[in-house]
């Protein structure tokens, strides 16, 4: 008996494996043709959002809880930095970790909230928590010792850098750096058992159950694992920007994490970080306003779950499954043809 | 000897509407025990209590002397008690080989390494699905589904087997099929199971007692 090839046969990993490293090497090379200090900013910025989304899709696309509210570990991140760094007088390595932890900390009581939930009601739930540290953060005003400065509002709060202003090629390298190890982990993570068991979970909750899989702690470890990238990227978005705004909270760019993952395609890592690349490039190239940023993200996320619900990369793979079927059943009426009797049509 | 299974006195309304009235029954290590009864009369029902989908409203439940009627699906699956469902609920992006490989990252002791590989090997090869390990299960045949079912559930090593319909809306061949792995799973893993079955004539040829559930009590018992 012929036995089916594997779903993932080993040149389609090549091609995916050499795509991926040409992509890393174009990225590489691309502040040789001196690029503005702009472009470089914007990339720089893109890669920490893609990392960003990669964050979005261990939890919405792998564990299948879709959050509207992945900005509460992100924002977390970035307001640890600063108020560590500028009220507390920590050192930015040191606040950047305690931010990691703090953004995981918040992932682990999302997750113990929402992890008995499945989809609206983790939307609306996860999109109030967020909302309402984002309504917080925009209200709440921090004093800086007696006699000091009063920070945060909508003005945020500065975060002190030992490196004072970065020159845009070392945040240009340092955040694809940080792109690239986050992306490597997060796939590590989808293709560890945990991974598998989450994917199960999100496909088929009731025939994991009967599986023995505990699906509300699967779902814990989804939000605290996504969460602990989110805060990582909060805590480089903090580093590069400077400063920790009611913004990094809002639902803007929750939205945004979830708009890139279903472009892309959930739960494959790859492709909303691909998709945050090229459409952060393309929203921040046309210089449009926030609002009409956020009408755009809207359209295309209705778009995407209209014409293409498995993203691009879903698409893709759909695409090249209908292609060898068609060339098997293309081989197997060639194979027909040929065993037929000789003179048969004469 | 004491019973694998002893439930006493379940009890279970939905809306007001009494679906199982104090069912007490109880199933012996390796004893092949059928329910039957008329749509309606809570033998699904029955079930969700019995595997841990759903919390009695009355009674209790204990496997193998422990009390586990509060127990969740899951940690009674880990215990040794698992369960097919009636309508297969497959993973839509995993294959066979990684549905399989789920059930058993669960299994108590859990295979690690090459054992783990091998326990996933020998219970494809066993339910029949070795040939379409790399198939995804959203496109498996419902023949190869319900087999899928019972490789799953075999993956804890179970005690006991609770079978919700698991032969209907089958070919003969796969009936067949299927029959011999039941048989199997009893006479070599010595697994006890309960299966629910509308056909008396399988009943009959499957299992040594049928109990009768009628209105959601149990109105006879036969032993075969």
């Amino acid at each position: 008996m012929i036995r089916p090839a594997p779903l993932s046969s080993g040149w389609a990993t090549q091609i995916r494996g050499g795509w991926l490293a040409a992509g890393i090497g174009l990225l590489l090379l691309f502040p040789l043709s001196y690029p503005d200090a702009y472009l470089l900013d914007v990339l720089t910025t893109g890669f920490l959002l893609a990392a960003f989304a990669a964050s979005w899709d261990v939890v919405g696309g792998i564990a299948g809880q879709v959050t509207l509210g992945h900005a509460l570990p992100f924002g977390a991140a970035t307001y640890a930095c600063a108020l560590l760094t500028r009220l507390a007088g920590w050192p930015f390595p040191l606040a950047a970790a305690a931010a990691v932890l703090l953004a995981t900390a918040a992932g682990a009581g999302v997750g113990q909230l929402a992890s008995p939930l499945s989809g609206p009601f983790v939307a609306v739930l996860t999109l109030a928590l967020a909302e309402a540290a984002h309504e917080i953060a925009a209200g709440h005003a921090f004093l800086s010792g007696p006699g000091g400065y009063a920070w945060g509002g909508e003005g945020g709060i500065p975060v002190v850098l030992p490196w004072g202003d970065a020159p845009p090629i070392a945040s240009y390298y340092a955040a694809l750096a940080f792109l690239c190890l986050s992306t490597w982990g997060i796939l590590r993570f989808s293709r560890s058992e945990s991974g598998l068991v989450l994917r199960a979970v999100a496909g088929s909750p009731l025939t994991a159950q009967a599986s023995g899989v505990p699906i509300g702690r699967f779902r814990r470890l989804a939000f605290i694992v996504g969460s602990a990238f989110a805060g990582a990227a909060g805590a480089g978005y903090a580093a590069h920007v400077g400063r920790a705004t009611a913004g990094d909270l809002s639902l803007e760019l929750s939205f945004q994490a979830a708009t890139f993952a279903a472009v892309g395609g959930r739960g494959t890592v790859v492709g909303p970080v691909v998709a945050a690349l090229a459409l952060h490039a393309l929203f921040q190239g046309l210089s449009l306003p926030p609002a009409a940023r956020v009408l755009l993200y809207a359209g295309t996320l209705l778009v995407t779950l209209r014409f293409f619900p498995g993203g691009v990369a879903g698409t893709a793979r759909e695409v090249a499954a209908r292609l060898r079927s068609r060339d098997r059943n293309r081989g197997g009426r060639r194979r027909r043809g040929g065993e037929a009797p000789p003179g048969g049509s004469a | 000897m004491t019973a694998l299974l002893a439930a006493t006195g379940i009890g279970k309304s939905f809306d007001g509407t009494r679906v199982l009235d104090g069912v007490t029954l109880s199933i012996a290590p390796g004893e092949t025990v059928g329910l039957f009864g008329p749509n309606g009369s809570g033998k699904t029902t029955l079930a969700n209590v019995l595997s841990g989908l759903l919390l009695p409203d009355e009674g209790s439940i204990a496997f193998e002397g422990r009390y586990v009627t509060r127990l969740p699906l899951d940690a009674r699956y880990r215990l040794g008690m698992a369960r097919t469902f009636q309508i297969p609920h497959p993973y839509p992006s995993l294959t066979v080989h990684e549905a399989v490989r789920v059930a058993l990252a669960a299994a108590v002791p859990r295979p690690t390494g090459g054992g783990r590989d091998e326990g996933i090997e020998e219970i494809l090869s066993r339910s029949g699905l070795f040939d379409q390990r790399f198939v995804p299960c959203a496109s498996l045949s419902q023949g190869c589904l319900r087999r899928l079912e019972f490789a799953r559930a075999l993956a804890c090593r179970p005690k006991l087997l609770i079978l919700d319909e698991l032969f209907s809306a089958l070919s003969a061949a796969d009936e067949e099929d299927l029959l011999a792995l039941l048989r199997a799973a009893n006479r070599e893993g010595g697994a006890a199971y309960l299966l629910i079955s509308h056909n008396r004539m399988l009943l009959s040829s499957t299992c040594r007692r049928i109990l009768y559930l009628e209105e959601g009590r149990i109105a006879r018992e036969r032993t075969v």
